[in-house]
């Protein structure tokens, strides 16, 4: 079995739609990994690649800045050096080397190194997955706090992304809108007046 | 005069204060108001408003680690992250670790120890209690009558808001008396359409904005306090002081007469008895800072140590008079532990008003004044009854973890606001059962050497039962309104979380059975005030703190005359 061959099949068993120029892709050749933009603190460097090429698969650059220029892949290895229990780092870290491992059966090339098309197939095939599951909604309000689920690996890092960017200066006043002293609460406005979703 | 004496007398005021939240920051306005030379005793440290207040203005991003605390902030909190501790309010909570106690059975004991205690950071909702709050055990028979009626701290009531600035609508109803009111916050749109449907289909029950303490408009007599800006920042301290909290409130009032000696890191650990005169004459502290004992003395003393605090003390205060805790000849002290029982209600989503939204961080919502056991309306399955409180919005930015899409697709989506959304739950009233108790435990020690509480106590029957008709008679109203997806939920939180922790050292008619009379003194040391959740007889379902403020200044008016009179 040949490398075109081993890939078709693996990407067959995992039911991926690979295209014929994704394989081609790979077949041509890794890509250099290119450097990191932070000093990570918790991840490896090949895994700080990894958190930086899906944080801005899932917000990427637009008219907007992504989430790697506001800073998201730095704020997502904090959280998990400070915030996160042993399990909880021991569980990301496992969907950091479960993508490596897919990525190398699929593309013959660890994540990093895989094309950008691939990237994004490998994360929308997983993205796609995860919602095969019942998952817990955001809690509404105080009033119910819901139990944390263990939601999947690609959940996990996208609920990562959106808090670290949406909590960030340029994705709470550019992307939404802020204003730290709103004044007097006006209950029921046009939405045409606000224009955006409040970030808070 | 010798050195006992001296010592005796630079430590000797004409009252004491014993804390300073919401109770305390009462006592203290109030006696010190009518010329009483006040020592205020707060066991943690010293919080000056605004100036102690380091996260009050920081923006989302300049918290670290989106304002979740670290793993190892956390094992400083296992209790109290119950509630939720937070970068930016995590300087407000005990230290578990320094403050045991034991769960007999699950209890959360959320704690603030510095000055203004948890009135920094209280829900600010402000309620009335009714005469069928004050009559409900005389007519079911669970705990002892009341000794007092509504028309007993209606005066107080109106005294307290009207300094404090509450904020409300009028309504007209008997469950849930009006006060002294500053203009409602708005409600929203849905909210608004909420409350149609639900007075249309349900014969006029009404939904109404919650009152809140906080200022609508500014204070004549209190300028230093401003208006609201919607910030819903307050659980940091409010920086225009727009919310009530001693520390903004009633402690600069007590400063500014002159009479108040304010110290902190000092724990009262029991009161003083003086077995040849008969009476108390102070209280021992122990200095958190110095470790030093000092004792201070007073001819009268308010306990405002929160609930639990207070009845410690007393627990604490044994003498040949008092073997089994400070003025406990009912053997009820320490009992009747109660708190209000909540997360059961429902949630749903309403769809249209697209084009409609809200501007500012409302730091409130929508309230429901009791419907159950009122009037015409009997339940079988359970006595008292419960209100309502939650609010709706609109989904945000955090429903992107389950949207399909990612990328440009999902960044484009979430400039917008989602779907409107409306959920509450029932705050209900926990009957007084005398099994749910706090003991003394001397064999574990506090970090000061000082005994620490054991906490039985548990939701029963009635809570249990009235918890379904709180999912069912939620979900029935929003349905009635034609929303959609209604799911009810029951997160079935141990007592203690609702932090009203109440009675412990009840109110009553018979010092056989009570441990405070009418105005609040210690039936058999009449000189004693307890004038916090430990005094109270039956719990009602409403938030409790206005309560706590109008018994406070009544029991202070009393004391002073009292003390005129030279009855005490």
């Amino acid at each position: 079995m040949n490398r075109r061959e081993a890939l078709q099949k693996t990407a067959m068993m995992l039911g991926y739609a690979v295209s014929i120029p994704a394989i081609t892709g790979v077949l041509n050749g890794c890509q250099a990994t290119p450097g990191i933009a932070f000093k990570p603190v918790f991840f490896n460097d090949d895994q700080a690649r990894s958190v930086e090429i899906l944080s801005e698969i899932i917000i990427p650059k637009t008219s907007t800045p992504g989430a790697i220029e506001v800073g998201v892949p730095s704020f997502i290895d904090q959280m998990l050096k400070n915030a996160y229990g042993k399990q909880d780092q021991d569980e990301f870290l496992q969907g950091l080397a479960d993508l490596d491992r897919d990525a190398n059966e699929a593309y013959g090339n660890n994540f990093t190194s895989c094309s950008t098309t691939e990237q994004e197939t490998l994360f929308k095939k997983y993205h796609d997955a995860a919602f095969a599951v019942p998952l817990a909604k955001p809690a509404l309000g105080w009033w119910n706090p819901r139990p944390a689920d263990k939601k999947p690996f690609i959940l996990r890092i996208k609920e990562l992304v959106l808090l670290g960017f949406f909590t960030s200066q340029i994705g709470a006043t550019q992307v939404l809108k802020y204003k730290q002293v709103p004044g007097p609460f006006k209950g029921c406005i046009p939405f045409a007046d606000v224009g955006k979703t409040w970030a808070t | 005069m010798n050195l006992n004496l001296e010592a005796k007398k630079a430590n000797s005021y004409d009252a004491i204060v014993v804390g300073t939240g919401v109770s305390g920051g009462w006592a203290a306005k109030e006696l010190t108001e009518k010329g009483l030379k006040t020592l205020v005793l707060e066991r943690g440290r010293d919080v000056k408003h605004v100036i102690d207040y380091p996260t009050m203005t920081k923006d989302p991003w300049q918290l670290p680690n989106a304002n979740r605390l670290t793993t190892e902030e956390l094992k400083f909190f296992p209790v109290q992250s119950r509630m939720g501790v937070s970068q930016a309010n995590k300087h407000w909570w005990v230290n578990d670790i320094e403050n045991p106690y034991t769960e007999i059975k699950p209890f959360d004991w959320i704690r603030g120890y510095h000055t203004g205690g948890r009135s920094i950071m209280w829900g600010k909702q402000t309620y009335r209690l009714s005469d069928i709050d004050f009559s409900a055990n005389a007519k079911d028979g669970y705990g002892v009558d009341w000794p007092i009626r509504y028309n007993d701290l209606a005066p107080w009531y109106d005294h307290v808001e009207s300094y404090i600035g509450v904020s409300g609508r009028a309504e007209g109803l008997a469950q849930l008396p009006d006060g002294k009111f500053l203009p409602p916050m708005e409600l929203n749109c849905v909210e608004e359409v909420f409350r149609d449907r639900v007075a249309k289909k349900f014969n006029g029950r009404k939904i109404t904005i919650g009152r809140v303490a906080h200022l609508t408009a500014k204070l004549p007599h209190d300028p230093n306090r401003g208006v609201c800006q919607s910030r819903n920042m307050c659980d940091r301290g409010c920086p225009y002081g727009a919310y009530f909290s001693s520390n903004a409130s009633t402690l600069p009032a007590a400063a500014r007469t002159g009479n108040m000696t304010l110290r902190p890191h000092a724990i009262v650990h029991s009161i003083i008895y003086d077995e040849t005169k008969g009476k108390a004459i102070g209280v021992r502290v122990l200095d958190a800072q110095t470790k030093e004992e000092i004792e201070f003395f007073s001819k009268i003393i308010f306990l405002n140590a929160s609930t639990l605090g207070s009845t410690f003390i007393l627990m604490n205060s044994t003498s040949n008079r008092f073997p089994n805790g400070f003025g406990n000849g009912s053997g009820q002290l320490g009992h009747n532990l109660m708190d209000h029982h909540y997360k059961a209600g429902a949630e749903c989503e309403v769809e249209g008003y697209d084009d409609k939204y809200f501007e500012g961080r409302r730091p409130n919502g929508i309230y429901i004044p009791r419907f159950r056991n009122i009037g015409d309306d009997k339940r079988t399955d359970y006595v008292r009854g419960f209100g309502y409180q939650g609010s709706a919005g609109r989904e945000n930015w955090n429903r992107g973890v389950l949207e399909m899409s990612y990328g440009e697709e999902l960044k484009n989506l979430l400039t917008k606001p989602g779907t409107w959304t409306i959920g509450m739950t029932g705050f209900g009233e926990c009957l007084p059962y005398y099994e749910n108790h706090v003991s003394l435990n001397k064999d574990k020690k506090d970090i000061y050497g000082l005994p620490t509480l054991n906490i039985d106590a548990e939701w029963k029957e009635n809570e249990k039962s009235m918890r379904k008709d709180m999912m069912d008679s939620a979900a029935e109203m929003f349905e009635a309104s034609g929303f959609k997806k209604v799911e009810t939920f029951d997160r079935a939180a141990h007592i203690g979380l609702g932090i009203h922790e109440m009675g412990t050292a009840r109110m009553g008619k018979d010092p056989k059975t009570s441990v405070l009379n009418k105005w609040n003194q210690v039936h058999e040391a009449p000189n004693v005030f307890v004038t916090d959740g430990a005094a109270m007889t039956s719990s009602a379902c409403q938030n409790p703190s206005l309560t706590y403020m109008a018994l406070t200044a009544r029991a202070a008016d009393h004391a002073v005359s009292e003390l005129r009179k030279g009855n005490l």
